[in-house]
Protein backbone atom coordinates (compact mmCIF):
# COMPACT_ATOMS: atom_id res chain seq x y z
CA UNK A 1 0.00 0.00 0.00
CA UNK A 2 1.61 3.20 -1.16
CA UNK A 3 1.44 6.53 1.49
CA UNK A 4 -1.61 8.64 0.74
CA UNK A 5 0.76 11.56 0.70
CA UNK A 6 2.19 10.10 -2.71
CA UNK A 7 0.80 11.34 -6.05
CA UNK A 8 0.49 9.03 -8.97
CA UNK A 9 2.78 9.17 -11.63
CA UNK A 10 1.35 12.23 -14.68
CA UNK A 11 -0.78 14.61 -12.57
CA UNK A 12 0.29 17.66 -11.13
CA UNK A 13 -0.81 20.23 -8.56
CA UNK A 14 -1.00 24.01 -9.70
CA UNK A 15 -0.61 26.44 -6.60
CA UNK A 16 -0.97 30.08 -5.97
CA UNK A 17 0.80 32.05 -8.80
CA UNK A 18 1.15 29.05 -10.93
CA UNK A 19 -2.67 28.51 -11.30
CA UNK A 20 -3.43 32.24 -11.42
CA UNK A 21 -1.01 32.33 -14.11
CA UNK A 22 -2.67 29.22 -15.97
CA UNK A 23 -6.27 31.02 -15.35
CA UNK A 24 -4.82 34.12 -17.00
CA UNK A 25 -3.53 32.91 -19.80
CA UNK A 26 -6.38 31.01 -19.99
CA UNK A 27 -8.66 33.98 -20.23
CA UNK A 28 -6.40 35.89 -22.91
CA UNK A 29 -7.17 32.99 -24.98
CA UNK A 30 -11.13 32.96 -24.14
CA UNK A 31 -10.97 36.38 -25.26
CA UNK A 32 -9.44 35.83 -28.37
CA UNK A 33 -11.63 33.14 -29.51
CA UNK A 34 -14.66 34.73 -28.21
CA UNK A 35 -13.52 37.79 -30.51
CA UNK A 36 -14.18 35.37 -33.56
CA UNK A 37 -17.10 34.67 -32.59
CA UNK A 38 -16.62 30.71 -30.99
CA UNK A 39 -18.85 30.10 -28.37
CA UNK A 40 -17.67 28.04 -25.12
CA UNK A 41 -18.33 24.07 -24.84
CA UNK A 42 -18.20 22.53 -21.89
CA UNK A 43 -18.23 18.46 -22.43
CA UNK A 44 -18.10 16.16 -20.27
CA UNK A 45 -14.90 14.30 -18.53
CA UNK A 46 -15.95 10.80 -19.66
CA UNK A 47 -17.68 9.76 -22.65
CA UNK A 48 -17.93 6.12 -24.66
CA UNK A 49 -14.50 4.46 -25.13
CA UNK A 50 -15.81 4.52 -28.84
CA UNK A 51 -16.10 8.01 -29.71
CA UNK A 52 -12.61 8.33 -29.20
CA UNK A 53 -11.68 5.74 -30.87
CA UNK A 54 -12.96 6.16 -33.95
CA UNK A 55 -11.31 9.39 -34.83
CA UNK A 56 -7.90 9.05 -32.54
CA UNK A 57 -6.69 6.34 -34.54
CA UNK A 58 -6.24 2.51 -33.26
CA UNK A 59 -2.51 3.48 -32.46
CA UNK A 60 -3.40 5.65 -29.06
CA UNK A 61 -5.36 3.21 -27.67
CA UNK A 62 -3.31 2.37 -25.73
CA UNK A 63 -2.79 5.90 -24.27
CA UNK A 64 -6.60 6.01 -23.16
CA UNK A 65 -7.82 5.91 -19.66
CA UNK A 66 -10.99 3.77 -20.06
CA UNK A 67 -12.64 1.73 -17.36
CA UNK A 68 -16.24 -0.19 -17.48
CA UNK A 69 -19.30 1.26 -15.66
CA UNK A 70 -22.15 -0.88 -13.60
CA UNK A 71 -23.84 -1.36 -17.23
CA UNK A 72 -20.79 -2.79 -18.74
CA UNK A 73 -20.22 -0.24 -20.88
CA UNK A 74 -16.93 0.82 -21.90
CA UNK A 75 -15.82 4.11 -20.98
CA UNK A 76 -13.01 6.47 -21.41
CA UNK A 77 -11.37 9.77 -19.91
CA UNK A 78 -11.62 12.06 -22.71
CA UNK A 79 -8.03 11.69 -24.31
CA UNK A 80 -8.75 14.79 -26.79
CA UNK A 81 -11.81 16.94 -27.01
CA UNK A 82 -11.92 17.00 -31.23
CA UNK A 83 -13.88 14.06 -31.45
CA UNK A 84 -16.57 15.22 -28.35
CA UNK A 85 -17.29 18.68 -30.35
CA UNK A 86 -18.06 16.91 -32.87
CA UNK A 87 -19.83 14.26 -31.90
CA UNK A 88 -22.05 17.27 -30.44
CA UNK A 89 -22.05 19.16 -33.71
CA UNK A 90 -23.69 16.61 -35.85
CA UNK A 91 -26.39 15.56 -32.95
CA UNK A 92 -27.50 18.57 -30.30
CA UNK A 93 -26.34 20.72 -33.01
CA UNK A 94 -27.53 19.08 -36.12
CA UNK A 95 -29.61 21.79 -37.11
CA UNK A 96 -27.99 24.88 -35.59
CA UNK A 97 -26.98 27.45 -38.75
CA UNK A 98 -23.14 26.54 -40.13
CA UNK A 99 -20.65 27.18 -39.61
CA UNK A 100 -20.49 26.29 -35.76
CA UNK A 101 -17.62 27.99 -33.99
CA UNK A 102 -16.85 26.34 -30.32
CA UNK A 103 -14.21 26.73 -28.28
CA UNK A 104 -12.96 24.64 -25.38
CA UNK A 105 -10.84 24.64 -22.64
CA UNK A 106 -9.81 21.72 -20.02
CA UNK A 107 -8.08 18.89 -18.87
CA UNK A 108 -7.69 15.77 -21.06
CA UNK A 109 -5.75 12.85 -20.12
CA UNK A 110 -3.56 10.12 -21.99
CA UNK A 111 -1.05 7.29 -20.64
CA UNK A 112 1.86 8.68 -21.93
CA UNK A 113 5.63 9.54 -20.92
CA UNK A 114 5.49 12.88 -19.25
CA UNK A 115 7.22 15.20 -21.52
CA UNK A 116 8.07 18.84 -22.27
CA UNK A 117 6.26 20.20 -19.58
CA UNK A 118 3.48 17.79 -20.06
CA UNK A 119 2.15 15.46 -17.87
CA UNK A 120 -0.49 12.68 -17.95
CA UNK A 121 -3.35 14.61 -17.41
CA UNK A 122 -2.91 18.55 -19.39
CA UNK A 123 -4.42 21.34 -20.44
CA UNK A 124 -6.06 21.81 -23.33
CA UNK A 125 -7.53 24.92 -24.67
CA UNK A 126 -8.79 24.97 -28.79
CA UNK A 127 -11.52 26.16 -31.04
CA UNK A 128 -13.20 23.67 -34.05
CA UNK A 129 -15.08 25.04 -36.55
CA UNK A 130 -17.56 22.77 -38.18
CA UNK A 131 -19.27 23.18 -41.82
CA UNK A 132 -17.08 26.28 -42.06
CA UNK A 133 -16.09 24.99 -45.34
CA UNK A 134 -12.16 25.45 -46.89
CA UNK A 135 -12.07 28.81 -45.93
CA UNK A 136 -12.37 28.05 -42.50
CA UNK A 137 -8.36 26.70 -42.45
CA UNK A 138 -7.48 30.48 -42.91
CA UNK A 139 -10.00 31.41 -40.10
CA UNK A 140 -8.21 28.91 -37.76
CA UNK A 141 -4.76 29.77 -39.01
CA UNK A 142 -5.49 33.82 -37.97
CA UNK A 143 -7.03 32.67 -34.91
CA UNK A 144 -3.84 30.62 -33.82
CA UNK A 145 -1.78 33.45 -34.93
CA UNK A 146 -3.72 36.19 -33.22
CA UNK A 147 -3.34 34.21 -29.90
CA UNK A 148 0.57 33.71 -30.27
CA UNK A 149 0.70 37.97 -30.56
CA UNK A 150 -2.02 38.48 -27.74
CA UNK A 151 0.43 36.31 -25.16
CA UNK A 152 2.99 38.53 -26.37
CA UNK A 153 5.02 35.93 -28.18
CA UNK A 154 6.23 37.85 -31.24
CA UNK A 155 8.25 35.44 -32.88
CA UNK A 156 6.98 32.33 -33.76
CA UNK A 157 6.81 29.92 -36.66
CA UNK A 158 3.68 27.80 -38.37
CA UNK A 159 4.64 24.65 -39.59
CA UNK A 160 2.06 24.23 -42.70
CA UNK A 161 1.42 20.74 -44.29
CA UNK A 162 -1.43 18.76 -46.19
CA UNK A 163 -1.77 14.48 -45.32
CA UNK A 164 -3.59 15.14 -48.97
CA UNK A 165 -0.30 15.96 -50.61
CA UNK A 166 1.57 12.26 -49.29
CA UNK A 167 -1.98 11.00 -49.71
CA UNK A 168 -2.19 11.43 -53.02
CA UNK A 169 0.91 9.95 -53.90
CA UNK A 170 0.85 6.77 -51.69
CA UNK A 171 -2.62 6.39 -53.04
CA UNK A 172 -0.93 5.28 -56.36
CA UNK A 173 1.76 2.71 -55.00
CA UNK A 174 0.43 -0.46 -54.57
CA UNK A 175 2.11 -1.47 -50.66
CA UNK A 176 0.88 -3.42 -47.60
CA UNK A 177 -0.57 -0.81 -45.20
CA UNK A 178 2.69 -1.46 -43.15
CA UNK A 179 5.12 -0.45 -45.44
CA UNK A 180 3.23 3.05 -45.90
CA UNK A 181 3.29 3.64 -42.12
CA UNK A 182 7.16 2.87 -42.05
CA UNK A 183 7.43 5.34 -45.07
CA UNK A 184 5.15 8.03 -42.90
CA UNK A 185 7.54 6.98 -40.26
CA UNK A 186 10.97 7.72 -41.59
CA UNK A 187 9.30 10.64 -43.68
CA UNK A 188 7.95 12.16 -40.47
CA UNK A 189 11.24 12.31 -39.35
CA UNK A 190 13.00 13.51 -42.19
CA UNK A 191 15.80 10.43 -42.15
CA UNK A 192 16.98 10.81 -45.06
CA UNK A 193 19.73 7.76 -44.93
CA UNK A 194 16.55 5.41 -43.05
CA UNK A 195 14.49 6.76 -46.39
CA UNK A 196 16.77 5.75 -48.63
CA UNK A 197 17.59 2.22 -46.72
CA UNK A 198 13.87 1.89 -47.06
CA UNK A 199 13.65 3.21 -50.55
CA UNK A 200 15.69 0.14 -51.23
CA UNK A 201 14.18 -3.06 -50.12
CA UNK A 202 10.84 -1.56 -51.91
CA UNK A 203 9.28 -2.70 -55.39
CA UNK A 204 8.67 1.00 -56.59
CA UNK A 205 9.38 2.41 -59.87
CA UNK A 206 12.46 4.88 -59.81
CA UNK A 207 10.17 7.85 -60.79
CA UNK A 208 8.18 6.82 -57.68
CA UNK A 209 11.30 6.69 -55.56
CA UNK A 210 12.84 9.73 -56.72
CA UNK A 211 9.56 11.68 -55.20
CA UNK A 212 9.52 10.00 -51.91
CA UNK A 213 12.82 10.63 -51.73
CA UNK A 214 11.93 14.42 -52.04
CA UNK A 215 9.53 14.73 -49.84
CA UNK A 216 11.96 15.53 -46.30
CA UNK A 217 13.35 18.31 -48.35
CA UNK A 218 10.47 19.65 -49.24
CA UNK A 219 9.47 22.22 -46.13
CA UNK A 220 10.10 26.02 -47.04
CA UNK A 221 8.66 29.58 -48.25
CA UNK A 222 6.54 29.20 -51.53
CA UNK A 223 9.16 27.63 -53.63
CA UNK A 224 8.51 24.50 -52.02
CA UNK A 225 5.06 24.62 -53.82
CA UNK A 226 6.70 25.22 -57.20
CA UNK A 227 9.48 22.42 -56.31
CA UNK A 228 6.54 20.07 -55.46
CA UNK A 229 4.76 20.56 -58.46
CA UNK A 230 7.55 19.76 -60.62
CA UNK A 231 7.45 16.09 -58.99
CA UNK A 232 3.82 14.79 -59.26
CA UNK A 233 1.30 14.60 -61.32
CA UNK A 234 -2.03 13.14 -59.07
CA UNK A 235 -4.71 15.35 -58.73
CA UNK A 236 -5.08 15.06 -55.21
CA UNK A 237 -1.69 16.23 -54.64
CA UNK A 238 -2.00 18.67 -56.98
CA UNK A 239 -5.32 20.08 -55.01
CA UNK A 240 -3.39 20.34 -51.76
CA UNK A 241 -0.57 22.46 -53.40
CA UNK A 242 -3.43 25.05 -54.79
CA UNK A 243 -4.72 25.37 -51.27
CA UNK A 244 -1.76 25.63 -49.48
CA UNK A 245 -0.26 28.28 -52.17
CA UNK A 246 -4.21 29.90 -51.47
CA UNK A 247 -3.34 30.28 -47.88
CA UNK A 248 0.06 31.33 -48.35
CA UNK A 249 -0.86 34.22 -50.87
CA UNK A 250 -3.10 35.18 -47.90
CA UNK A 251 -0.84 34.74 -45.99
CA UNK A 252 1.45 36.96 -47.48
CA UNK A 253 -0.85 39.93 -48.27
CA UNK A 254 -1.78 40.08 -43.80
CA UNK A 255 1.92 40.13 -43.88
CA UNK A 256 1.88 37.66 -42.13
CA UNK A 257 4.17 34.72 -44.41
CA UNK A 258 7.20 35.33 -42.56
CA UNK A 259 5.70 33.16 -39.71
CA UNK A 260 4.46 30.29 -41.75
CA UNK A 261 6.90 27.56 -43.32
CA UNK A 262 5.33 25.01 -45.89
CA UNK A 263 6.41 21.66 -45.02
CA UNK A 264 4.99 18.92 -46.93
CA UNK A 265 7.00 16.17 -45.19
CA UNK A 266 4.59 17.41 -42.04
CA UNK A 267 2.22 13.90 -41.96
CA UNK A 268 1.92 13.58 -37.78
CA UNK A 269 -0.85 13.23 -36.32
CA UNK A 270 -4.42 11.61 -35.67
CA UNK A 271 -5.84 9.23 -37.93
CA UNK A 272 -8.48 11.75 -38.23
CA UNK A 273 -6.47 14.42 -39.78
CA UNK A 274 -7.89 15.18 -43.77
CA UNK A 275 -6.52 18.32 -45.18
CA UNK A 276 -4.03 20.81 -43.12
CA UNK A 277 -1.90 20.26 -40.53
CA UNK A 278 0.21 22.46 -38.94
CA UNK A 279 1.97 22.84 -35.44
CA UNK A 280 3.62 25.92 -34.32
CA UNK A 281 6.76 26.62 -32.29
CA UNK A 282 8.24 29.40 -30.02
CA UNK A 283 11.39 30.11 -29.88
CA UNK A 284 11.92 28.90 -25.63
CA UNK A 285 10.61 25.66 -25.76
CA UNK A 286 11.97 22.27 -27.80
CA UNK A 287 8.17 21.09 -28.21
CA UNK A 288 5.46 22.36 -30.24
CA UNK A 289 3.05 24.70 -28.40
CA UNK A 290 -0.01 24.48 -31.06
CA UNK A 291 -0.91 22.07 -33.18
CA UNK A 292 -4.23 21.25 -35.83
CA UNK A 293 -5.47 20.88 -38.65
CA UNK A 294 -7.98 19.54 -40.76
CA UNK A 295 -10.42 16.49 -40.00
CA UNK A 296 -13.24 16.14 -42.56
CA UNK A 297 -14.32 12.47 -42.28
CA UNK A 298 -14.77 12.72 -38.40
CA UNK A 299 -17.94 13.89 -37.83
CA UNK A 300 -19.36 11.48 -41.09
CA UNK A 301 -18.10 8.80 -38.25
CA UNK A 302 -21.19 10.52 -35.72
CA UNK A 303 -23.53 10.47 -38.79
CA UNK A 304 -23.42 14.07 -40.86
CA UNK A 305 -20.86 14.68 -43.24
CA UNK A 306 -19.74 18.06 -42.65
CA UNK A 307 -16.33 19.74 -42.84
CA UNK A 308 -14.37 20.23 -39.70
CA UNK A 309 -11.09 22.28 -38.86
CA UNK A 310 -9.81 22.88 -35.76
CA UNK A 311 -6.22 23.51 -33.36
CA UNK A 312 -5.33 23.43 -30.00
CA UNK A 313 -2.74 24.92 -27.65
CA UNK A 314 -0.99 23.47 -24.84
CA UNK A 315 -1.50 25.35 -21.56
CA UNK A 316 1.30 23.47 -19.62
CA UNK A 317 3.69 24.23 -21.97
CA UNK A 318 2.44 27.70 -22.87
CA UNK A 319 3.11 28.50 -18.83
CA UNK A 320 6.45 27.56 -19.71
CA UNK A 321 7.75 30.55 -21.91
CA UNK A 322 7.40 34.15 -20.91
CA UNK A 323 4.21 35.92 -22.04
CA UNK A 324 5.07 39.57 -21.25
CA UNK A 325 2.07 40.99 -22.31
CA UNK A 326 0.30 39.05 -19.42
CA UNK A 327 0.81 40.44 -15.93
CA UNK A 328 -0.24 38.31 -13.57
CA UNK A 329 -0.60 40.56 -10.44
CA UNK A 330 0.40 39.62 -7.01
CA UNK A 331 -3.00 39.79 -4.52
CA UNK A 332 -3.28 43.54 -3.19
CA UNK A 333 -5.34 43.17 -0.30
CA UNK A 334 -6.22 45.34 2.76
CA UNK A 335 -4.63 43.80 6.19
CA UNK A 336 -7.27 43.85 8.89
CA UNK A 337 -7.72 42.92 12.09
CA UNK A 338 -9.56 39.49 12.72
CA UNK A 339 -12.14 40.93 15.67
CA UNK A 340 -15.48 42.02 15.81
CA UNK A 341 -14.18 45.79 14.51
CA UNK A 342 -11.99 43.94 11.71
CA UNK A 343 -15.07 42.09 10.97
CA UNK A 344 -16.86 44.86 10.13
CA UNK A 345 -14.62 46.99 8.63
CA UNK A 346 -13.72 43.64 6.02
CA UNK A 347 -17.48 43.37 5.20
CA UNK A 348 -17.15 47.72 4.27
CA UNK A 349 -14.22 46.98 2.43
CA UNK A 350 -16.02 44.37 0.26
CA UNK A 351 -19.03 46.23 -0.46
CA UNK A 352 -17.16 48.55 -1.84
CA UNK A 353 -15.23 45.88 -3.66
CA UNK A 354 -11.76 45.62 -2.31
CA UNK A 355 -9.64 42.53 -1.59
CA UNK A 356 -9.32 42.10 2.14
CA UNK A 357 -6.82 40.10 4.45
CA UNK A 358 -8.11 38.78 7.78
CA UNK A 359 -5.08 38.65 10.12
CA UNK A 360 -6.29 35.63 12.16
CA UNK B 1 23.86 31.03 -30.49
CA UNK B 2 23.47 27.19 -31.93
CA UNK B 3 24.07 24.40 -29.52
CA UNK B 4 24.96 20.80 -30.64
CA UNK B 5 25.17 18.11 -28.53
CA UNK B 6 27.75 15.45 -28.83
CA UNK B 7 29.46 12.58 -26.97
CA UNK B 8 33.11 12.09 -26.10
CA UNK B 9 34.88 9.37 -27.81
CA UNK B 10 35.50 8.78 -31.57
CA UNK B 11 32.19 10.58 -32.70
CA UNK B 12 33.43 13.60 -30.91
CA UNK B 13 37.02 13.66 -33.32
CA UNK B 14 35.17 12.80 -36.39
CA UNK B 15 32.82 15.75 -35.64
CA UNK B 16 35.60 18.01 -35.31
CA UNK B 17 37.32 17.38 -37.94
CA UNK B 18 34.21 17.85 -40.03
CA UNK B 19 33.46 21.15 -38.18
CA UNK B 20 37.10 22.44 -38.63
CA UNK B 21 36.95 21.97 -42.44
CA UNK B 22 33.26 23.88 -42.51
CA UNK B 23 35.19 26.97 -40.80
CA UNK B 24 34.20 26.16 -37.34
CA UNK B 25 36.97 26.13 -35.43
CA UNK B 26 37.36 26.21 -30.99
CA UNK B 27 40.07 28.18 -29.13
CA UNK B 28 40.62 25.93 -26.62
CA UNK B 29 41.52 22.04 -27.49
CA UNK B 30 38.06 20.35 -27.33
CA UNK B 31 39.22 16.68 -27.08
CA UNK B 32 41.59 17.26 -23.66
CA UNK B 33 40.08 20.36 -21.93
CA UNK B 34 37.79 19.20 -19.52
CA UNK B 35 35.60 21.86 -19.89
CA UNK B 36 31.81 20.53 -21.03
CA UNK B 37 30.72 23.96 -23.15
CA UNK B 38 32.65 24.98 -26.36
CA UNK B 39 32.04 27.75 -28.12
CA UNK B 40 33.29 28.45 -31.52
CA UNK B 41 35.70 31.23 -32.43
CA UNK B 42 32.81 32.10 -35.12
CA UNK B 43 30.44 32.98 -32.22
CA UNK B 44 27.43 31.17 -33.93
CA UNK B 45 28.31 27.58 -32.80
CA UNK B 46 28.38 26.44 -29.21
CA UNK B 47 29.42 22.13 -28.50
CA UNK B 48 28.37 20.69 -25.24
CA UNK B 49 29.79 17.19 -24.66
CA UNK B 50 27.28 14.94 -22.78
CA UNK B 51 27.05 10.80 -22.36
CA UNK B 52 26.12 9.30 -25.77
CA UNK B 53 23.02 8.12 -24.99
CA UNK B 54 21.71 11.80 -23.77
CA UNK B 55 22.17 13.27 -27.03
CA UNK B 56 19.17 12.34 -28.32
CA UNK B 57 17.34 13.71 -24.76
CA UNK B 58 19.00 17.08 -24.88
CA UNK B 59 18.02 17.48 -28.44
CA UNK B 60 14.63 16.43 -28.10
CA UNK B 61 13.93 18.71 -25.18
CA UNK B 62 15.50 21.64 -26.97
CA UNK B 63 18.26 22.40 -24.68
CA UNK B 64 20.54 21.57 -27.57
CA UNK B 65 19.70 23.10 -31.04
CA UNK B 66 21.20 19.44 -32.71
CA UNK B 67 22.98 16.50 -31.96
CA UNK B 68 25.54 13.95 -33.46
CA UNK B 69 24.94 10.78 -32.23
CA UNK B 70 24.87 7.06 -33.52
CA UNK B 71 21.45 5.20 -34.85
CA UNK B 72 21.41 2.72 -32.39
CA UNK B 73 21.14 5.51 -29.09
CA UNK B 74 18.37 7.02 -31.39
CA UNK B 75 16.79 3.36 -31.47
CA UNK B 76 16.98 3.05 -28.42
CA UNK B 77 16.03 6.31 -27.20
CA UNK B 78 12.87 6.82 -29.29
CA UNK B 79 13.12 10.31 -29.19
CA UNK B 80 11.07 12.70 -31.52
CA UNK B 81 14.07 14.54 -33.09
CA UNK B 82 14.52 15.76 -36.97
CA UNK B 83 17.12 13.22 -38.45
CA UNK B 84 18.22 15.30 -41.59
CA UNK B 85 21.70 13.88 -42.36
CA UNK B 86 23.58 10.46 -42.39
CA UNK B 87 27.24 11.04 -41.90
CA UNK B 88 29.55 9.06 -43.19
CA UNK B 89 31.37 7.56 -40.11
CA UNK B 90 30.89 5.75 -36.67
CA UNK B 91 29.77 2.51 -39.14
CA UNK B 92 28.66 -0.71 -36.88
CA UNK B 93 25.98 -3.18 -36.84
CA UNK B 94 23.40 -3.73 -34.03
CA UNK B 95 23.17 -7.67 -34.08
CA UNK B 96 21.61 -10.48 -32.05
CA UNK B 97 24.50 -12.76 -31.55
CA UNK B 98 25.10 -16.33 -29.33
CA UNK B 99 27.47 -18.98 -28.92
CA UNK B 100 29.34 -20.11 -31.87
CA UNK B 101 27.28 -22.64 -33.73
CA UNK B 102 23.89 -21.54 -32.68
CA UNK B 103 22.43 -19.86 -36.00
CA UNK B 104 18.75 -18.80 -34.77
CA UNK B 105 16.57 -16.59 -33.07
CA UNK B 106 15.44 -19.41 -30.60
CA UNK B 107 12.00 -18.60 -31.46
CA UNK B 108 11.28 -22.24 -32.18
CA UNK B 109 13.53 -24.10 -29.62
CA UNK B 110 13.30 -22.07 -26.15
CA UNK B 111 10.02 -21.17 -24.39
CA UNK B 112 11.22 -17.46 -23.94
CA UNK B 113 14.53 -16.16 -25.28
CA UNK B 114 16.63 -14.83 -22.65
CA UNK B 115 18.52 -11.89 -24.17
CA UNK B 116 21.40 -9.55 -22.32
CA UNK B 117 21.57 -6.17 -24.30
CA UNK B 118 22.10 -2.46 -23.36
CA UNK B 119 19.29 -1.83 -25.16
CA UNK B 120 16.31 -3.08 -23.71
CA UNK B 121 13.45 -1.20 -26.25
CA UNK B 122 15.95 -2.24 -29.75
CA UNK B 123 15.97 -5.75 -28.35
CA UNK B 124 11.87 -5.45 -27.37
CA UNK B 125 10.99 -4.22 -30.61
CA UNK B 126 12.70 -6.34 -33.11
CA UNK B 127 11.79 -9.68 -31.14
CA UNK B 128 8.11 -8.61 -31.18
CA UNK B 129 7.97 -7.56 -33.98
CA UNK B 130 9.08 -11.41 -35.08
CA UNK B 131 6.51 -12.93 -32.29
CA UNK B 132 9.26 -14.28 -30.11
CA UNK B 133 8.59 -13.88 -26.24
CA UNK B 134 11.89 -12.43 -24.85
CA UNK B 135 13.76 -11.97 -21.24
CA UNK B 136 15.51 -9.16 -21.35
CA UNK B 137 18.46 -8.97 -19.09
CA UNK B 138 19.75 -5.69 -18.72
CA UNK B 139 23.75 -4.98 -18.57
CA UNK B 140 26.10 -1.67 -19.06
CA UNK B 141 29.25 -3.28 -20.65
CA UNK B 142 31.02 -6.75 -21.07
CA UNK B 143 27.94 -8.24 -22.34
CA UNK B 144 29.95 -11.25 -24.70
CA UNK B 145 29.85 -12.32 -20.93
CA UNK B 146 26.06 -13.36 -20.77
CA UNK B 147 26.17 -16.39 -23.28
CA UNK B 148 29.48 -17.70 -21.81
CA UNK B 149 27.94 -17.61 -17.98
CA UNK B 150 24.83 -18.90 -18.91
CA UNK B 151 22.92 -15.79 -17.72
CA UNK B 152 21.64 -15.62 -21.41
CA UNK B 153 20.52 -17.79 -24.49
CA UNK B 154 21.31 -14.20 -26.84
CA UNK B 155 22.83 -11.24 -26.82
CA UNK B 156 21.68 -7.41 -28.88
CA UNK B 157 24.97 -5.77 -29.08
CA UNK B 158 26.64 -3.43 -31.19
CA UNK B 159 29.49 -5.18 -33.56
CA UNK B 160 32.23 -2.84 -35.36
CA UNK B 161 35.11 -5.43 -36.57
CA UNK B 162 33.20 -8.52 -34.91
CA UNK B 163 36.84 -9.16 -33.53
CA UNK B 164 35.07 -8.74 -29.59
CA UNK B 165 32.85 -11.69 -30.58
CA UNK B 166 35.08 -13.78 -32.24
CA UNK B 167 37.82 -13.93 -29.27
CA UNK B 168 34.71 -14.85 -27.09
CA UNK B 169 33.96 -17.45 -29.10
CA UNK B 170 30.53 -15.56 -30.22
CA UNK B 171 29.04 -14.84 -33.70
CA UNK B 172 26.51 -12.93 -35.18
CA UNK B 173 23.18 -14.26 -35.23
CA UNK B 174 20.91 -11.67 -37.25
CA UNK B 175 22.27 -7.91 -37.85
CA UNK B 176 18.71 -5.85 -36.56
CA UNK B 177 20.56 -2.75 -38.33
CA UNK B 178 23.48 -1.16 -40.16
CA UNK B 179 24.08 2.02 -37.80
CA UNK B 180 26.16 4.90 -38.62
CA UNK B 181 26.53 8.63 -36.96
CA UNK B 182 23.56 10.94 -37.54
CA UNK B 183 22.94 14.39 -37.34
CA UNK B 184 19.57 15.13 -35.50
CA UNK B 185 17.89 18.18 -35.05
CA UNK B 186 15.00 19.15 -32.62
CA UNK B 187 11.59 19.94 -33.80
CA UNK B 188 11.18 23.50 -33.01
CA UNK B 189 15.19 24.72 -33.87
CA UNK B 190 13.92 23.28 -37.33
CA UNK B 191 11.65 25.71 -37.61
CA UNK B 192 12.91 28.80 -35.65
CA UNK B 193 16.68 28.23 -36.46
CA UNK B 194 15.63 27.39 -40.16
CA UNK B 195 18.77 29.42 -41.74
CA UNK B 196 21.22 27.98 -39.24
CA UNK B 197 20.47 24.62 -39.66
CA UNK B 198 20.29 24.19 -43.03
CA UNK B 199 23.73 25.93 -43.02
CA UNK B 200 24.94 23.68 -40.63
CA UNK B 201 23.41 20.69 -42.80
CA UNK B 202 25.31 22.22 -45.97
CA UNK B 203 28.69 22.68 -43.55
CA UNK B 204 28.45 19.06 -42.35
CA UNK B 205 27.68 17.74 -45.56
Amino acid sequence: MKAYTQIPPGTQILIGHAARRRRVLERALCSVFEGWSYEEIVPPIFDYYDVFIKGMGRGLEEQVYRFIDRDGNILALRPEFTSLVAKTAVTRLASAPKPIRLYYSGEVLRFEKPKGGRQREFAQIGVENLGGGKQADVEILLIAVESLQRLGISEFQINLGSVDFFGGIVDRIDLPEEQISRLKAVINLKDQPGLETLLQSLPLEERRKSILRAIPHLTGGREVLTEARGLIRNERSIQSLDHLEEIYTIFDKLGLARHLTIDLGEVRGFDYYTGILFRAYVPQLGFEVASGGRYDGLPATFGEDLTAVGFSFSLDRLEQIATPQLDVPDSQATEVNGDATGFEQALKLRRAGKAVKLCL
Amino acid sequence: MFVVAIAKGRLLELSLELFCKAGIEFADNVLTSRKLIFDAKDGKHRIVLVKPSDVPTYVEYGAADAGIAGLDVLMESRADVVQPLGLKFGYCKIAVAAQKGVTSLGGAELPTVRVATKYPNITMDFFNARGIPVEIIPLNGSIELAPLLGLADRIVDLVESGQTLKENGLEIVEVIAESSARLVVNRASYQIKRTEVLQFIGALQ
